[in-house]
């Protein structure tokens, strides 16, 4: 055992001495920090957007219950759009579909930048509305990338290796004195996996040490412990893989150049190449997906709509709503066309859905496939998982788009079941409204 | 003597066999990466015509429809892929393909490839210019970081010294005879890329500034590298200094600066880009609301115009003067802010590209994606013309609506499919590259600022006593 020990004293003397491998590692702190702090900046950044929409939306309550008060007091005239109507009461209840970031956003911004996590909904919304497009950004940037934590894990991290392990065994082949060290009782293997084992465990607390800060700042341990116990694990898993590849290539190596430039290949086909081939790939057997068959509901199939008669309309929405034919309106003799007029939208949405779920699916199909590399394609698994605990992966976002979904539902349930029984809002109807959509 | 010289280290790097299997598979990969890049491109290119046929198709068939019916009904707009999309795409993977025009609103361009699936890459798809960037760089410099100190170490520079051979020019030899190298990977790439491609003039004009950026990009790396290797002890110092300049060079500073100068410049967030313009845009006419109190002033206007006391007595339709007056205020409205948008691109992209001067990978970056037309400034040329010509089909629907025949009020008056199909269709030109070439100015120069500056290197920095 102590035979072991000396080894590693000894690799902490050539670590000390090493100068140029101290201004890495430190260059690999301070790039921990810049990243964790480029999560930590968008974190805020959202939640203060968060914030603001949610005070903008108090304030428009207020003024449309002082509007309430006005109106039951004869004060004010009722507007064009008249908010006793329950279609326009609704339609000015402010109601946001927002996706809070999760603390974890701080070690992955993950695909955040390509989405837009706030939305007003109306019954007239879709989940793919222009107005769900993400953050307004400098697209070139965004092609660069955000240097945040998890591309500096996945990317970086390797390299750090590189720059601490390329000499280790390689340059005792350099000055042609390899051999005597294995005349030390120890073997070749054995004398490797302990210095090895040294710059795993330095690079591992190091990062641990660097997170702890940011992960107290953004409330991380009160809110997602376990999220971040898992990244963690992914780390260990990930600086293991890497020293894994790194300790095969200098057992074989035949000096430092040699393995540097062995090493430094394995980086580029992994990080660079693999990923990019099976990019590639999947652009070919899945074309950009130009919408089409959205876009034919959100005009071709929505005008047809708008073309028919009123007592189509009003035989389509009691088929696709049975519970309306208990409604007050459903017992009259004579057809309402304000009433059709404003259920329209619930026969829109239907299609919408349709569409929007038929999207989704060759989302999926595509999504399927990409898993299907990513055993040939290990640093994008990481960065898959990584961005799953972050909360920011394609699928936290077609969560988000579920939710915007079931918003735009009850709107129109709630149109449907009001206009149909006639009901007049009231301020306290209006205060149940805003019940409804609370965030 | 430099032509014996090249001559020779070519014979070198013949007879050495691991050379020799490299260059194959970089000539195979070369090959198969450039005919995936135009089958994805050619795939992408025939969804993107079927699309825009089908969306035609809509509305060369419309009903009969009120003019201002069809401005909310709108056309969509698909972007095409960029002219040099196989070789270098860019941005086009980020940025959105559909874009919805029509009355009263300036849409944003939605739908991007990225959001539609989980991460695949995070340094894009693999094109040639992946090869060409990052690949072929590093393989010069796996060539070259020995070059000198090889001989050095082996004592071959001194008896080269000793046959009166000028250390300058040896030098220089070296680094030539790798950059050619690097040269015909790269011409081998662009011939492929000719033989698969259009052959416009303006096609032509790019992959001969492509030809150069790299050309020059390569040069400096292979002159740094051989420097380096001249100047350094052994080959593990300047392998050490080479691979971390790279990796400063092609993987932190680009996005270090690319972070930073979205600081520097900051964007508005969506939500104060929207509410911003809907204040601004609450000042003009509101064509939808009749008790608008502009709408009233624009009546009495054209009632005294046409020396007439109501809108019914009017030999033409109020309606679409307001819908034209409305949206002439709204496009005022969008052009001051999506034009301080662009504004704020083209500072960000001017400082990113001021980078070049300290990392000349950057300034080959921009230059690649702006000659492939894949570039942040090829994207708003886009969609600059396609807000013209929304403007376009927006005033020729509303002066349909005005002057067309009906009467204000005459909500129902539709116009059938004659008309529609004489609107014409978005045809986008990518604009020609010698007519933008000042945006690039900053990374030429940078280019070519490090290339004559690595040549000084190897011409006057290369101490004959450090070398022998």
């Amino acid at each position: 055992m102590s035979k072991y020990l000396d080894i590693l004293k000894f690799e902490s003397f050539h670590f000390i001495n090493s100068p140029y491998k101290i201004i890495s590692i430190l260059l690999y702190a301070i790039s921990i920090l810049y990243g964790c702090q480029t999560g930590y900046d968008l974190f805020k950044k959202h939640n203060i957007e968060i914030k603001s929409i949610k005070s903008k939306n108090a304030d428009f309550e207020k003024k449309m219950l002082v509007q309430y008060d006005e109106l039951e007091q004869g004060l004010i005239e009722k507007p064009r759009r008249d908010p006793t109507i329950p279609y326009w009461a609704i339609w000015n209840t402010p109601s946001y579909a927002l996706k809070s970031p999760s603390p974890m956003i701080v070690f992955s911004t993950g695909q955040a930048e390509q989405y837009g996590y706030y939305k007003k909904v109306t019954n007239w919304s879709t989940v793919f509305d222009n107005d769900l497009a993400e953050e307004i950004a400098n697209p070139e940037r965004l092609a660069l990338g955000t240097l945040d934590f998890s591309f500096v894990l996945l990317f970086l991290t390797p390299i750090l290796l590189i720059i601490l392990l390329f000499n280790i065994g390689g340059l005792e082949k350099d000055n042609g004195f390899d051999k005597l060290i294995y005349l030390n009782d120890f073997s070749k293997k054995s004398w490797l996996i302990t210095r090895f084992s040294y710059y795993f465990l330095v690079l591992f607390t190091l990062i641990c040490f660097l997170l702890i800060p940011y992960a107290v700042l953004s409330g991380v341990f009160t809110n997602e412990l376990m999220s971040f116990f898992t990244l963690m694990v992914l780390i260990f898993l990930y600086i293991f893989l890497w020293v894994s590849i790194f300790y095969f290539i200098n057992y074989w190596g035949k000096g430092s150049v040699d393995q540097a430039i062995k090493m430094i290949s394995v980086w580029v086909a992994l990080s660079i190449i693999m990923p990019g081939f099976f990019h590639q790939i999947t652009s070919i057997k899945f074309s950009t997906n130009y919408m089409v068959d959205y876009l034919d509901v959100a005009r071709d199939q929505r005008y047809e709509i708008f073309d028919m008669s009123t007592d189509t309309l009003q035989n389509e929405l009691l088929e696709s709503f049975p519970v309306l034919k208990s409604s007050v309106y459903a017992q009259d003799t004579t057809i309402n066309k304000g009433i059709i007029n404003r259920s329209i939208s619930g026969l829109v949405n239907i299609l919408n859905k349709k569409a929007s779920g038929k999207i989704e699916k060759e989302s999926e199909l595509k999504n399927n496939f990409v898993r299907s590399t990513l055993l040939l394609n290990p640093i994008m698994y990481f960065q898959n998982k990584i961005n799953e605990v972050s909360k920011a992966d394609y699928y936290a976002y077609r969560l988000y788009r579920e939710n915007i979904q079931n918003s735009i539902d009850k709107k129109i349930e709630l149109i449907l079941r009001d206009t149909w029984n006639k009901e007049e809002v009231d301020k306290e109807r209006y205060i149940e409204y805003l019940q409804e959509f609370k965030n | 003597m430099m032509i014996s010289i090249i001559l020779n280290e070519w014979k070198i790097l013949v007879r050495n066999q691991s050379i020799v299997y490299v260059s194959l598979v970089f000539m195979l990969s070369i090959i198969s990466v450039v005919w995936m890049g135009n089958l994805q491109s050619k795939n992408q290119s025939q969804a993107q015509i079927a699309a825009e046929k089908h969306i035609r198709a809509q509305w060369d068939n419309l009903e009969p429809m009120n003019p201002h019916r069809a401005a909310h009904y709108g056309v969509y707009v698909f972007k095409p892929i960029s002219i040099l999309n196989s070789l270098d795409d860019g941005v086009s993977s980020i940025t959105g393909n559909v874009l919805k025009l029509e009355g009263h609103v300036q849409n944003e361009i939605v739908h991007s490839e990225a959001s539609q699936s989980i991460a695949i890459s995070r340094f894009g798809k693999l094109k040639p210019s992946t090869i060409l960037q990052y690949m072929v760089p590093l393989f010069l410099i796996f060539l070259s970081f020995g070059s000198i100190s090889n001989d050095k170490e082996t004592g071959r520079l001194k008896l080269i010294a000793l046959q009166g051979v000028s250390l300058e020019k040896l030098v220089l030899s070296k680094s030539l005879s790798i950059w050619l190298y690097g040269l015909i990977l790269l011409i081998f790439s662009i011939v492929l890329q000719l033989l698969l491609g259009s052959s416009s003039a303006d096609f032509g004009t790019r992959i001969g500034f492509i030809l150069i950026s790299y050309g020059l990009y390569y040069f400096i790396v292979v002159c740094l590298s051989t420097y380096m290797s001249a100047s350094f002890k052994n080959n593990t110092s300047a392998i050490s200094l080479l691979l971390s300049t790279w990796i400063l060079w092609t993987i932190f500073l680009p996005k270090i600066w690319g972070n930073t100068v979205e600081k520097v410049h900051p964007l508005p967030s969506r939500q104060n880009f929207i509410l911003q313009m809907k204040e601004d845009r609450s000042k003009g006419i509101d064509g939808h609301n009749p008790t608008d109190e502009r709408r009233s002033k624009l009546k009495e206007e054209y009632l005294a115009r046409y020396n007439v006391d109501s809108l019914s007595q009017l030999p033409i339709n109020f309606d679409g003067i307001v819908m034209q007056a409305d949206e002439e205020y709204g496009n005022q409205v969008w052009d001051k802010h999506f034009g301080n948008n662009y504004l704020i691109y083209q500072k960000q992209k001017r400082l990113y590209q001021l980078s070049g001067l300290l990392n000349p990978f950057s300034s080959l970056q921009n230059l690649s994606m702006g000659f492939c037309g894949s570039d942040m400034i090829h994207h708003l040329d886009f969609l600059k013309k396609a807000e013209l010509y929304r403007r376009y089909l927006i005033k020729t629907l509303n002066d349909k609506h005005a002057h067309g025949g009906s009467k204000t009020g005459e909500w129902r008056w539709t116009v059938d499919n004659t008309f529609f199909r004489s609107v014409k269709t978005f045809e986008y030109q990518t604009m020609k590259i010698k007519d933008q070439i000042e945006n690039y100015y900053i990374d030429i120069l940078s280019l070519i600022v490090w290339a004559l500056f690595s040549g000084f290197l190897i011409r006057y920095k290369i101490k004959r006593d450090i070398i022998i």
